[in-house]
């Protein structure tokens, strides 16, 4: 018996047309407000808008939004959202494809190595760091999630499991924490250890990580390790989900971006029919590929969050300057970064876990925190995706000239490095890329809790204490990329 | 790490305890009837019987005047969001 009847199919699909059209009229006025933020010192008759209304703005355009989508109930039309489809292509070449990609990605590989060492010494102009952050931290995670993940097809490291591999068996408790663990080095070791900035330490930093991958392919074998304790694969896996498109039972589909994320089970529990057979479950989970399956990948999730909030942090004015003020108390410099790095990420981890208790707490179900935590951390992935988008699109644009020379000739440095120049309104862009992540991640989370209460009213009122976690996270971003950028504190 | 069985954590019956309306179905346990009808109502419509579906029309509609006001009070706080800021723009934004 399904009471949706057309009429109100034709009140949900207006309840989206509303949604639709208050988020472009909201974030149109944040747009305009930052242009206004960045004219303000410009000239004088300029519309200025101080700094915390535009941070505020930000957060009613978020919370404008959740109420907007609670306004579409229709079950029918929630799922269809999330749970469209289109077959592209059968993969017959997939298998060519992806063994030239894999030798495209070892080549560049050693070719970083190997110009890292004996490269110019200049970061601008070295193959081994344009390739390695305008190609891979920027391009080719940006690709990653507005196309789909080429990480496993171009990981030259796959090729090690050809060996005889699997001498440990991977212990199942450790589940997905050393990947965790991992991203955080990875992104510990970006901002402090001067990788960015010298080509024979990124080259050194990139034979390590060689060293430590081969080592762990070969000790528990390849889809243990790439699965369970490779930072590199397990964060393009977490972002490789946003995109729209991917394999599934060996076909390329399309679906719409983002709606991947809704994990498929139903509200009882059980996992519902689409089975990802591309994927391997060496650590005795389900058959069904689930991306988030435990408080270890919501850690995940929250990390590739908060890396891109840190590194924003501390190459800010403001942030350098709190640095450098906790620094002339007497602490040492690695000390604040650690404890600025360890500590929010703590801090926003629990605040993503308190608002699933509080959400058990307000709606009356019999579901847990935990199961909440788990359900709604992938709605996470878009928002990392658009902070992402807002700290790298400007920088792979404008270094996309360098990055194109290194590529063709890898082996001589370019005497006159181009660079684009940006025009001031891709700053605008960049605080609607947060907010549309935002905006993606809170119908996400709508759609889960419609697959996961059977009250419509559970629903909606599951979603407030996440609605205002992600307000906090919006605040703390847009007000991040408002302020004027500098080198980092004691690292420069 | 066996609880991190997809399955299991996604069932989330962790905290049934005090609930006692159990769907024969599947047996998930909910803490009102009313939840018990809607859940039966979503998940399991063909196994309903006359008397259920009655049920489940009757909860639905009720359901259906809570979400009316739900929605009346959210376009209440949208236009003193929309007013608020209006007004916090024409007073500090010059």
């Amino acid at each position: 018996m399904r009471p949706e009847t057309t009429p109100r199919r034709v009140a949900s699909v207006a309840g989206a047309a509303a949604f639709v059209i208050g988020v472009a009229l909201l974030t149109r006025g944040v747009a305009a407000s930052n242009a206004a933020v960045g004219l303000s010192d410009a000239a004088g008759d300029a519309l200025a808008v101080p700094r915390w209304l535009y941070v505020a703005t930000g957060g009613a355009a978020i919370g404008a939004s959740a109420l907007l989508a609670g306004f579409v109930t229709d079950r029918g039309f929630v799922a269809w959202i999330h749970g469209w489809r289109r077959d592209l292509y059968g993969g017959r070449f997939r298998r060519g494809a992806s063994t030239a990609a894999g030798v495209g990605g070892a080549v560049l590989v050693a070719l970083v190595v190997y110009r890292g060492f004996v490269g110019p010494q200049v970061s601008t102009i070295n193959f081994a760091v344009v390739v390695v952050f305008a190609g891979g931290r920027a391009g080719l995670t940006m690709a990653t999630y507005l196309l789909g993940n080429l990480w496993p097809a171009v990981n030259p490291f796959r090729a090690v499991d050809q060996l005889p591999t699997g001498i440990v068996e991977y212990p199942d408790r450790l589940g997905r924490w050393p990947a965790l663990a991992g991203i955080l080095l990875l992104v510990w070791v970006e901002t402090m250890t001067g990788v960015t900035r010298r080509p024979d330490v990124l080259a050194t930093a990139v034979v390590g990580y060689a060293v430590v991958v081969v080592t762990g392919v070969l000790l528990l074998g390849g889809d243990a390790w790439f699965r369970n304790a490779d930072p590199i694969t397990t964060a393009f896996r977490f972002y490789g989900r946003v995109a729209p498109l991917a394999w599934e039972r060996g076909r390329l589909t399309a679906s719409i971006p983002g709606m991947r994320l809704v994990p498929d089970v139903d509200p009882d529990g059980t996992a519902a029919g689409r089975v990802d057979t591309g994927t391997h479950d060496p650590g005795g989970r389900a058959a069904t590929d689930h991306l988030v399956s435990g408080l270890d990948d919501v850690a995940v999730a929250v990390a590739l969050v908060w890396e891109l909030t840190f590194s924003g942090f501390v190459t800010t004015e403001q942030g350098a300057a709190a640095v450098r003020a906790a620094a002339g108390v007497g602490l040492p410099p690695v000390a604040i970064y650690a404890a600025l790095f360890i500590g929010g990420f703590a801090a926003f981890y629990l605040a993503f876990l308190g608002a699933a208790r509080v959400a058990t707490r307000r709606v009356r179900t019999t579901r847990s925190a935990r199961t909440l935590a788990v359900a709604f951390a992938p709605s996470l992935l878009i928002v990392a995706a658009g902070y992402h988008l807002a700290h790298y699109f400007g920088f792979f644009i404008s270094l996309s000239p360098s990055l194109a020379a290194a590529l063709t000739s890898p082996l001589s440095a370019p005497a006159n490095p181009v660079v684009f120049t940006l025009p001031a309104w891709v700053s605008g862009l960049n605080i609607a890329f947060v907010l549309g992540g935002h905006l993606v991640a809170i119908w996400v989370a709508h759609s889960t809790a419609y697959r996961l209460f059977p009250s419509r009213l559970q629903a909606i009122r599951s979603q407030y204490p996440f609605v205002l976690v992600m307000i906090g996270y919006t605040a703390v971003s847009l007000w991040l990329i408002s302020l004027p950028t500098a080198s980092p504190a004691f690292l420069g | 790490m066996t609880d991190d069985d997809p399955d299991h954590v996604l069932r989330g019956d962790e905290s049934a305890a005090g609930a006692t309306y159990v769907c024969s179905d599947c047996g998930r346990a909910f803490h009102t009837e009313d939840l018990r009808v809607l859940h039966r109502g979503v998940r399991h419509p063909s196994a309903l019987n006359a008397a259920e579906q009655q049920a489940y029309r009757a909860v639905y509609s009720e359901e259906e005047r809570a979400i009316r006001s739900f929605r009346i009070r959210a376009l209440g706080i949208l236009v003193v969001l929309y007013f608020g800021l209006l007004f916090l723009y024409v007073v500090y934004a010059s």
